[in-house]
């Protein structure tokens, strides 16, 4: 299940996306690679607070800098991100764009961090297919009180629409959680019958969080 | 809550101290734990700590476990990246647990700020989430 999703991933990151064209969501996927080993980033990471740090991501081929910024700072350091420095963002490159490169970021993530954790090389990035992104707006999505618009109502989770501006990335971000971690409905059984014990999996996720110290 | 349902006493500070990498309670733990400081901070060798784990839980468990483990850093970023509000029911049954643990030192917690509780909304819980 795991690997099926991973390999689905990665022949539709090339695809033109909700606002970026397929050409760029690659881009983003080589800028989270370039993160890594970044020393901008790795000053960053080092220093207090992030800011205290001069220096700039340059834009690339396919990638303005604002766009460069957000892609290696959610790759990074997102434990530290601020309503500041997202609403700047946002600002330059629009919520829509924003969120789908939030989106790609982790897309590409869980696929690299998978393929760390087994020991098996970097799966080639794929190549981008021609295209424009669909650049719809979906309806129903607005202030839920997170940085960007997402849709309104009733929900059972926060992060179950964190990318729902952005529905074709939500669609594949969606598919990659619940084949990872939480199994649709099997999530609400707390003794599961998997490899691992909901405790264990539990226990993992615990630990994977607070090394990324994310509140959330 | 889950390991309340398995009748395991999970020491949670443990868990969420960063450097801990033994017993907390939960069957192969320590082994658990070193896998997911490998891949993350890389402390240790991440290929001697996954066969430590197969060893103890077999090779599906080790799978699952870098499953979670990549999954978990794309919700970090989804979460941290989009700013989003931690739920009425998680945010009121973990209140204690976050003052104690520290996590509510996390920038992340910011973005919580303006959740205000309410009434039961404690009962909802983590398992309401991703269902």
């Amino acid at each position: 299940m795991v690997e099926e999703a991973q390999l689905a991933a990665v022949e539709t990151l090339g695809d033109p996306g909700d606002w970026l064209t397929g050409e760029q969501r690659i881009a983003v996927w080589r800028e989270v690679r370039d993160s890594n080993t970044n020393e901008l980033d790795r000053a960053r990471r080092a220093a207090v607070s992030p800011t205290a740090v001069d220096g700039t991501h340059p834009a690339s081929a396919a990638l303005e800098a604002a766009a460069v910024e957000v892609v290696h700072r959610v790759a990074s350091d997102s434990g530290r991100l601020t309503r500041t420095w997202a609403d700047q963002h946002i600002a330059e490159l629009g919520e829509e764009t924003y969120t789908e490169l939030v989106g790609v970021t982790a897309i590409v993530t869980v696929i690299d961090r998978f393929h760390r954790a087994m020991g098996r090389p970097e799966v080639p990035l794929p190549s981008p297919v021609d295209g424009p992104p669909q650049r719809v707006r979906p309806s129903g999505v607005g202030d839920v009180g997170a940085w960007v618009s997402q849709t309104t109502g009733e929900t059972r989770a926060n992060v179950t629409r964190s990318l729902s501006l952005v529905p074709q990335t939500n669609q594949l971000w969606r598919t990659l959680v619940d084949s990872h971690y939480s199994r649709g409905p099997e999530f609400m059984d707390l003794s599961w019958d998997r490899p691992l014990s909901r405790p264990q999996a539990e226990l993992v996720a615990a630990r994977t969080t607070t090394l990324n110290e994310c509140f959330y | 809550m889950s390991s309340e349902a398995n009748g395991l006493q999970v020491d949670l500070g443990a868990v969420l101290d960063r450097h801990h990498v033994g017993d907390v309670g939960v069957p192969a733990g320590p082994e658990l734990l070193a896998f997911a400081n490998a891949v993350e901070v890389g402390d240790r060798d991440i290929e001697d700590a996954r066969r430590r784990l197969a060893q103890v839980i077999g090779e599906a468990g080790a799978l699952e476990a870098a499953a979670i483990i990549a999954a978990f850093n794309g919700l970090v970023r989804v979460a941290d990246g989009t700013g989003i509000e931690l739920d009425e029911g998680v945010f009121a049954a973990s209140a204690h647990d976050r003052e104690m643990l520290g996590i509510n030192r996390y920038a992340g917690a910011a973005n919580s700020a303006a959740v205000t509780l309410v009434p039961g909304a404690g009962q909802q819980g983590v398992g309401s989430l991703f269902g």
